[in-house]
């Protein structure tokens, strides 16, 4: 006797089964594709991460990560009671916060207004311009710096004295030194970062400016009700975004930019990390320096996900 | 729709403004490139604007006579080349099996992935580690830690998830394999992004600094980017080519600010070259990446 209920649940549980052992199937070569991605970022990501003991050891070269004697918070404790270090630390701080907050709203002011140009073969010239310095690197910009900002050969000096003025310092003084630095950051970067916004303005619907027009908004207003609101979202992740590097000056610029004269604000940790690290072996304090760097970014981002999150914008 | 005499001003200050800030971008390098054409003698009076004054190609002559420019420039290529296809091909590796919805460990594996993103050992530990592997001094210092930026990963991986899912069905229904499945059907089709990666990560290669100063201790291993920031940072070494070896009349007519320039410009001229062909790829490429991956 048959029951056909069963038969259907039977014949079910077979269907089931093959589509298990099908998907299992064509796990396989994902798999085998993804296992050397795997052994990658184990390699080289996790395991320096179980490196990062030798900020709670006195590391030396011939006992090894593991044999090195164990120190507890000494390195940690040495690094916030060393003026030098907190001298560090708040450059770091200020240079990155500043950078961050100076420059993040160039790109979307250079994208508005990049969208309101008239003429196409125009637009896209300019806009091939300004992407143009994303993708010269540091050494190539240092040169720059010096070729206009340089006391005596420098392009803006020269023209200072031909109106009969008196030569800046451009480079060697400390306030000066920093508007170089972060509107450089801004010349190469400001271009770039604006093509994400650019492609969040043509997501915006254009009968909301039409509308708004007949209701006789001007530019300004348009811009205020409309264009910001309308970009919002990405502007709030770009700005979380932007918070992973608060705690990362990136290493090429300061390099190539510092010099002696401006050491008490351009001594930062990555450029520390090389010199004193690297250069004079002092691993286990470098270590711990970076670790706490590294802690800090974690902890700004998260939060800033957080926040974000509140009015809906997580990035997860 | 008529446009208001305030909103013809608008306009026209705006394109003004805008021009200006595009002429900004391009300037300092005419300026840089006539300098390097110059003669000594403009240089040094400063009269070089942007057209090279008293038209020489000396300064070129020696840096390739007098530097190894030309081998340092040999090594950027290699660096560039070999990195570059090694992260396009990780890449894709990668990306892939995290784009397949049915893969079972994509989620934990995404997650492991992105953390890296998030939170990174810092400079002494990796070191540490690319020195016990004992690649201090060779490329696979640079190419190795580097083979796949996660951010270029992400974007792949939303590109592949973005590509409709029907293809895919049609292609397994005729048997297609999953090697086949990607190499005709998946990569034909991401051809937009794949060469946006190719142009990140080469322009990341071509660039490279840092990581060349730490690992590759040999001055004949060095790139571009390293002998230049040298010349730069030491003038004596461009005054040693201006001065040293070369008795005859070049020498006369170079200013260490030439070489440098002629440096820089070694080190601008192939992105210079290979930039307005890649430009409208890159732009899409942003793009994609804006999607939250």
């Amino acid at each position: 006797m048959s029951n056909p209920t069963v038969q259907l649940s039977a014949s079910r549980e077979t269907a089931l089964r093959l589509q298990r052992r099908r998907r299992f199937r064509m796990n396989i070569p994902l798999l085998v594709m993804f296992s050397p991605i795997l052994v990658y970022f184990i390699l080289f990501k996790y395991v320096p991460m179980g490196g990062l003991i030798i900020a709670f050891k006195q590391y030396n070269l011939a006992d090894g990560i593991l044999g090195s004697p164990w120190t507890g918070l000494d390195n940690f404790r040495l690094l916030f009671n060393s003026p030098m270090m907190v001298t560090i630390i708040k450059n770091t701080f200020v240079i990155s916060i500043l950078s961050v907050l100076v420059s993040f709203p160039f790109p979307i002011l250079l994208a508005i207004l990049l969208n309101e140009v008239r003429g196409m073969v125009y637009k896209r010239t300019i806009q091939t311009l300004v992407y143009l310095p994303h993708f010269l690197n540091w050494v190539i910009i240092g040169s720059f710096v010096v070729l206009i900002f340089a006391q005596e050969q420098g392009v803006i000096n020269k023209i200072i004295s031909a109106l009969g003025g008196e030569k800046i310092q451009f480079l060697y003084n400390k306030s000066t030194w920093l508007g170089v630095f972060l509107g450089s950051g801004i010349w190469k970067e400001a271009g770039f970062g604006a093509i994400i916004y650019l492609a969040a303005l043509g997501n915006i619907d254009p009968s909301l400016y039409e509308s708004s027009s007949i209701d006789g908004a001007n530019k300004l207003r348009q811009m205020w009700h409309i264009t910001i609101p309308g970009i919002a979202p990405v502007i709030i992740l770009m700005l979380i975004l932007s918070m992973e590097h608060v705690m990362d000056v990136g290493f090429d610029q300061i390099y190539v930019l510092k010099n002696p004269m401006v050491g008490d604000i351009a001594n930062v940790i990555s450029v520390w990390s090389y010199e004193v690290g690297l250069g004079r072996g002092q691993f286990s304090i470098t270590t711990a320096l970076g670790f706490f760097q590294s802690l800090v970014g974690l902890v700004l981002v998260l939060t800033a996900n957080k926040i974000a999150r509140k009015f809906g914008q997580g990035l997860w | 729709m008529r446009t208001s005499l305030g909103e013809k001003i608008f306009y026209g200050v705006n394109a003004f403004l805008l021009g200006l800030l595009g002429i900004s971008c391009i300037l300092p390098i005419l300026h840089i490139v006539s300098l390097s054409l110059s003669s000594e003698h403009a240089v040094m009076s400063g009269f070089v604007g942007l057209w090279p004054v008293g038209f020489t190609t000396d300064s070129y002559k020696l840096l390739i006579e007098g530097t190894n420019i030309v081998n340092a420039f040999k090594n950027s290529v290699v660096i560039t080349v070999v990195g570059t296809a090694l992260n396009i091909l990780f890449t894709i590796l990668a990306a892939y099996p995290l784009s397949r919805t049915y893969f079972y460990w994509r989620k934990p594996l995404s997650l492991l992935i992105v953390f890296t993103m998030l939170f990174t050992a810092g400079l002494i530990p990796s070191y540490l580690l690319i020195k016990s592997l004992g690649l201090v001094n060779s490329y696979g210092a640079l190419w190795l830690p580097a083979l796949v930026s996660v951010y270029n990963l992400l974007v792949l991986k939303t590109f592949f998830e973005n590509i409709p899912g029907e293809l895919e069905d049609a292609a397994r229904i005729d048997g297609c394999s999953e090697t086949r499945l990607i190499m005709q059907i998946m990569l034909p089709l991401s051809m937009p992004v794949i060469a946006t990666l190719v142009l990140f990560y080469a322009v990341g290669h071509w660039n490279s600094f840092f990581n060349v100063m730490i690992y590759i201790n040999s001055s004949d291993k060095h790139n571009l980017t390293v002998l230049v920031q040298q010349m730069i940072m030491n003038s004596q070494l461009a005054q040693q080519v201006t001065e040293g070896q070369f008795s005859d009349d070049l020498t006369q007519s170079v200013t260490p600010q030439s070489i440098q320039s002629a440096g820089v410009i070694a080190m601008l001229l192939p992105m210079l070259i290979v930039y307005p062909f890649l430009q409208k790829y890159f732009v899409k490429g942003v793009m994609i990446g804006s999607i939250k991956g």
